[in-house]
């Protein structure tokens, strides 16, 4: 059985969306366990604000996850349109 | 692997081009509207001093986006878009949960609603750039520091609207994929539940916050 063209792009594809999605999820993972890192430094100093600290933590990590679902829609794209 | 579901839409000829409307998407955006029309003539129907749960709720959003908008915006300048930011996020916000009832998909996993939407925001800040500071104000602010900044100030527009949209898009998207196939090899035992309150609610709410704020933050930005 010989391999076509059709298969070695369909292969390619599916081989570009692992890496995409696969380093695409290291940044985001870091940068929002540095933010979760120093608002749990922030409640541990001023008890009292936690709530104002805890949503300001999360509103941070959704813009800072933004990068990683750009590789998902990247990975997304080779898999079910190329 | 096979086919796990499929988008239908409805194509138009028309004089040489085609048309082509995603039907589910509007069908689910006009199930949101009619939601919100209910919500908001029955919060705002008796304006009692001792209100009701509905109106409780009503008062809840008005009062956090108001405030949001004034200490963002402005005083005179965020009364007036007060209003457009509290719909923006009870539009998301409902659009977001529409996809735990089960047979109904949120209007936001399609790229149209969340552009439509990310346009909509930039021309309403330049809109107000241009009417608050005036048309050579606001072109001399694309040469600011030096006359070599103009390529980057116009891509850096673009690239807020571009990353607003996508951000909403791919969470709710992808959100939804992975409970389609994690559904499908779970033969929809356990996990799904879950999945859809996590994905639905918690990032659901999450996301339309961001999306509302960073609007906000945008019009004041332009309109300083």
């Amino acid at each position: 059985m010989a391999i076509e063209g059709a298969d070695i792009i369909k292969a390619a594809a599916c081989l570009g969306a692992g890496i995409s999605m696969g380093l695409g999820a290291i940044g985001p993972g870091v940068g929002e366990g540095m933010a979760a890192a120093k608002a749990c430094e922030a409640i541990g100093r001023n008890p009292s604000e936690a709530g104002l600290l805890t949503r300001t933590m999360l509103v941070g990590q959704a813009v800072s996850e933004s990068t990683g679902i750009y590789s998902l829609v990247i990975a997304l794209l080779l898999l079910f349109v190329v | 692997m096979q086919e796990l579901g499929k988008i239908h839409q409805l194509i138009i000829h028309f004089m040489g081009h085609d048309l082509t409307f995603n039907v589910e998407v509007m069908i689910m955006t006009w199930i949101v509207i009619a939601f919100l029309i209910i919500f908001g003539i029955s919060a705002a129907g008796k304006k009692s001093i001792l209100p009701g749960p509905i109106q409780i709720v009503g008062e809840l959003f008005v009062e956090q986006f108001f405030s949001l908008a004034e200490e963002t915006i402005g005083e005179e300048l965020g009364k007036k878009y007060a209003p457009l930011i509290c719909a923006l996020f009870m539009f998301l916000v409902l659009s977001n949960w529409l996809g735990i009832i089960p047979h109904l998909d949120e209007p936001t996993k399609d790229l149209n609603t969340t552009l439509g939407l990310g346009l909509m925001g930039c021309f309403i800040a330049h809109y107000t750039a241009i009417k608050e500071k005036g048309l050579k104000t606001y072109l001399k602010g694309y040469i600011e520091p030096f006359f070599m900044m103009l390529p980057l100030n116009i891509i850096g527009e673009l690239a807020n609207v571009v990353s607003i949209s996508f951000r909403l898009f791919g969470n709710i998207m992808g959100g939804s994929i992975i409970i389609l196939v994690v559904s499908y090899l779970t033969y929809s035992l356990f996990l799904p539940p879950f999945l859809n309150a996590f994905f639905g609610f918690f990032s659901g709410t999450i996301q339309a916050f961001v999306f509302t704020m960073l609007t906000t933050v945008y019009i004041a930005l332009k309109a300083k």
